[in-house]
């Protein structure tokens, strides 16, 4: 068995098949999902609750990206992809018909596996999604961007050359980089799609402690292929194989008293 | 043997091989239309030389030597030529460039080599570029006001270039009037002219519009003849002096000096003068308006031309281009007619260049053009407006010939681009087409450069669907000038590629045009270069704005 840290932060335990409303940040019903005749999700249900960081572990074409990809609707611009059942935001179907993909976008952002800064400035990377919403006011804009890359540990690195090309910057600096980007529209939901599976460990290490920090402001949910990593910086985990969620449930207790067989042979090594 | 075969030594000698006998090609013809085209404007050695015909009468040429070539005897023999007493296969025999167009039936003599009896170059031969009837060469003997002789004890060529200088001067002062000050008073009279038929059309055409327009068209009337009188006067100025030449006949002839352009006496010239003069002559021809039809002076309504209208083909070729590329790759569904479409765009590549000019002709000059006519310049019909080939027309026209060029490198641009890019944008509440302006065509820009530093060689290089839709042999008035609206993009234009084939091959004096053909080739060449090294430098200022994606 290969030694997992259980989860060093001290929440409580949270009732996650019955939260309250004030609890909750997502909940998805019945979640099935097709790419042309193959179905990658079946009849996917949870609550992820709200100011936790919840990370969705399995081996590689679980469907745990896909999912992910489904609470932004990141998955609209796959052509083939039907999508059935719901995911609630606030109580609202956010695959109904009169959601704007782009406004809920605003309120789950998303940051990527591999570090995907724009060819701008360090500065205007920030102030994207600022501008798309029409602000333009220098001091706004500076309080964002000061406010954003404190929030994603990179203001001191950064604050002297924030003029300059965002590609000058090493993989995990552009990943944070991107994660204040993604922060800085204040979103509620933040998802990260394995964040740090393209860096080097000290960039992860940073990245990890970043996560437990932001969970104060925001909802995350993380995906990841790292079992370390999700008992390290997630407070609930949810353990999926072959598009079917096997296992939901508090991280301490999924990693040390799995519930599942398929859950007990994946955290110990057997597959996956 | 085998074992260096499978070394791929070869194959690293054969492509090599490939890529230096492109490189030769291209070096070699470049450094040959340089070589002819340039040399051209060099000063010549003129020479004297007492030619003995075989009935042992003598007589005297001066001019340049222009080309040599060998000539077998046989061939002369046959074609009547007496020859005693030459030895060997082959003899000499020299072109000279003689001049005095008037004065002689032909300004090119054939000469034997073996006739020439002396050969020399008086350093006070000179020669005289005039604006009519080419070059003169002979010695200058005397320099004339009025038919007064006004050297005296000074030196006859400072003479000669005062006086050349002050003709030249009245005579450009001429020209800048009638092109400048009288060229906008018919602009207007014209305008005049228009406005009342206008009225006249419309029914609206009172005593009152009337009288306006007399008014209006006396006065211009009242300044024309005062600037034609000025004119006149600078003519009558021009006209006042002479020179004096002898030529190779022994002649003495009056030159008036109003048709003289410039004198040089390259026989006593230092290479730093030649060199000066070189450049000079060169500056000349890519600054002035050609004269003898075509086959004299410079070619900047060419160049203007020919930089106008690629430049006006660009401004349409590029938004269209990179609007129909977007929609290829962005909107369209990703189905077999979106293929199809791409096969169909790529293909018109392929499409003979004649044939754009043929729909050019049929489609925009008569068709759309003609209808612009009856639409907005209805008082001007029947003489037609657009409806006549301009350079409008060979823009469009041309802009669609490139077209495929620039949607296919565009969509090419636009695959590379990374989708991850794209999902950042999107996921930062971005719609499809935020990200397409903010993000993705910024980062296609290199891409679309490419295309159209593409789209500009071929057009810039294109002459016979051009020869259809607006070019001509000589443009009296510029695309763009002094009088509004300016820009008139109905009027025809010259273009470098259409110059030389007319130059070449349609010229009355083919010797006198060839080395013209080669500097006109050598400077489109150039011109072409100098286009594309701009759109090249803002490529790759674009490249280093949005590079390394290459994480």
């Amino acid at each position: 068995m290969i030694s997992v840290t259980p989860s060093t932060s001290n929440v409580e335990s949270l009732d996650l098949a019955n939260l309250t409303p004030e609890q909750t940040a997502l909940e998805i019903r019945n979640l099935n999902l097709h790419y042309g005749d193959a179905q990658a999700l079946y009849d996917i249900s949870m609550n992820i609750p709200k100011n936790r960081v919840t990370a969705f572990i399995g081996p590689s074409g679980c469907g745990k990206s896909t999912l992910l990809r489904c609470i932004n609707r990141m998955n609209d611009l796959v052509e083939i992809c039907r999508v059935s059942g719901e995911i609630r935001l606030h109580d609202k179907n956010i695959y109904e018909k009169d959601v704007d993909a782009a406004a809920l976008r605003r309120r789950v952002g998303m940051v990527f596996q591999r570090p995907n800064p724009f060819p701008k400035s360090i500065y205007e990377n920030v102030v994207y999604g600022m501008r798309l919403q029409g602000v333009n006011d220098r001091r706004t804009l500076d309080e964002v961007v000061e406010r954003s890359l404190k929030g994603a540990a990179l203001w001191e690195e950064v604050k002297d050359r924030l003029n300059e090309s965002a590609f000058g910057l090493s993989g995990g600096q552009q990943q944070r980089l991107v994660i204040a980007r993604a922060i800085a529209i204040e979103p509620e939901v933040l998802l990260l799609d394995e964040p740090t599976s393209a860096l080097d460990p000290i960039s992860t290490l940073t990245i990890e402690e970043l996560i437990t920090e932001l969970k104060e402001q925001f909802t995350v949910v993380i995906v990841t292929h790292n079992m370390q990593q999700a008992a390290r910086v997630s407070d609930q985990t949810a353990f999926m194989y072959m598009g079917k969620l096997i296992e939901y449930a508090d991280t301490n207790t999924l990693f040390t008293t799995p519930e599942q067989k398929q859950t007990e042979d994946y955290i110990t090594g057997r597959y996956g | 043997m085998n074992k260096w075969f499978k070394s791929g030594k070869p194959y690293i000698w054969l492509t090599a091989g490939a890529v230096s006998v492109s490189l030769i090609a291209v070096l070699g013809l470049l450094a040959l239309i340089a070589w002819r085209g340039l040399s051209f404007f060099w000063p010549a050695q003129i020479h004297e030389v007492e030619v003995q015909a075989n009935d042992g009468s003598t007589r005297v040429i001066i001019g340049e030597v222009y080309d040599r070539e060998q000539v077998p005897i046989e061939r002369l023999q046959e074609s009547g030529v007496k020859l005693d007493g030459f030895d060997g296969d082959t003899l000499e025999r020299q072109l000279f460039k003689v001049g005095n167009r008037e004065f002689v039936p032909l300004d090119f003599m054939w000469v034997m080599e073996p006739q020439i009896i002396r050969d020399e170059t008086p350093a006070d031969l000179g020669v005289l570029e005039r604006s009519k009837d080419g070059n003169f060469y002979g010695y200058v003997v005397d320099v004339r006001e009025q038919g007064e002789s006004v050297v005296n004890d000074r030196d006859i060529r400072d003479v000669l270039f005062e006086r050349i200088e002050r003709a030249v001067e009245l005579n450009e002062k001429a020209t800048d009037l009638q092109q400048g000050e009288i060229g906008a008073i018919n602009h207007e009279l014209n305008r005049l002219r228009l406005e009342a038929r206008a009225l006249d059309l419309e029914g609206k055409f009172t005593e009152a519009e009337k009288q306006r327009i007399t008014a209006q068209e006396q006065a211009l009337n009242e300044q024309y003849r005062e600037l034609e009188k000025q004119l006149f006067t600078f003519r009558e100025q021009a006209s006042r002096d002479s020179v004096v030449m002898r030529d190779m006949r022994g002649m003495e002839v009056s030159i008036p000096l109003y048709r003289v352009l410039d004198a040089t006496f390259p026989n006593d010239m230092g290479i730093l003068s030649k060199v000066g003069h070189f450049f000079v002559q060169i500056g000349k021809f890519v600054s002035e308006d050609p004269r003898e039809a075509n086959t004299e002076g410079g070619v900047f309504p060419a160049i203007f031309g020919t930089v106008f209208m690629v430049l006006l083909m660009s401004v349409i070729v590029t938004p269209f281009g990179v609007v129909a590329a977007v929609y290829l790759h962005e909107y369209a569904g990703k189905n077999a007619i979106t293929r199809l479409i791409r096969i169909a765009v790529i293909n018109l590549a392929g499409v003979p260049s004649i044939v754009y000019g043929v729909f050019g002709l049929g489609f925009f000059v008569y068709m759309v053009g003609g209808s612009l006519d009856q639409i907005f310049y209805p008082e001007a019909l029947p003489s037609p407006t657009f409806g006549t080939p301009g350079v409008m027309w060979s823009a469009i026209t041309l802009a669609i010939l490139t077209l495929p060029v620039v949607i296919v490198s565009t969509e090419e641009g636009l695959s590379r681009i990374p989708s991850t890019l794209r999902e950042g944008s999107l996921a930062l509440g971005a719609t499809k087409a935020e990200t397409l302006w903010r993000i993705i065509l910024p980062m296609a820009s290199p891409a679309i450069m490419t295309g159209l530093i593409l789209a500009v060689a071929r057009a810039a290089g294109e002459v016979a669907p051009l020869m259809l839709v607006g070019v001509v042999k000589s443009a009296p008035m510029l695309p763009v000038d002094g009088n509004f609206p300016y820009f008139h993009l109905d009027r025809k234009f010259m273009h470098l590629g259409f110059h030389i084939y007319d130059v070449g091959f349609q010229s009355p004096n083919v010797e006198a045009a060839r080395p013209l053909v080669y500097a006109t080739s050598f400077l489109l060449v150039t011109v072409i270069v100098g286009l594309n090294l701009t759109a090249i430098g803002v490529r790759n200022h674009l490249r280093e704005k949005y590079r390394s994606l290459e994480h």
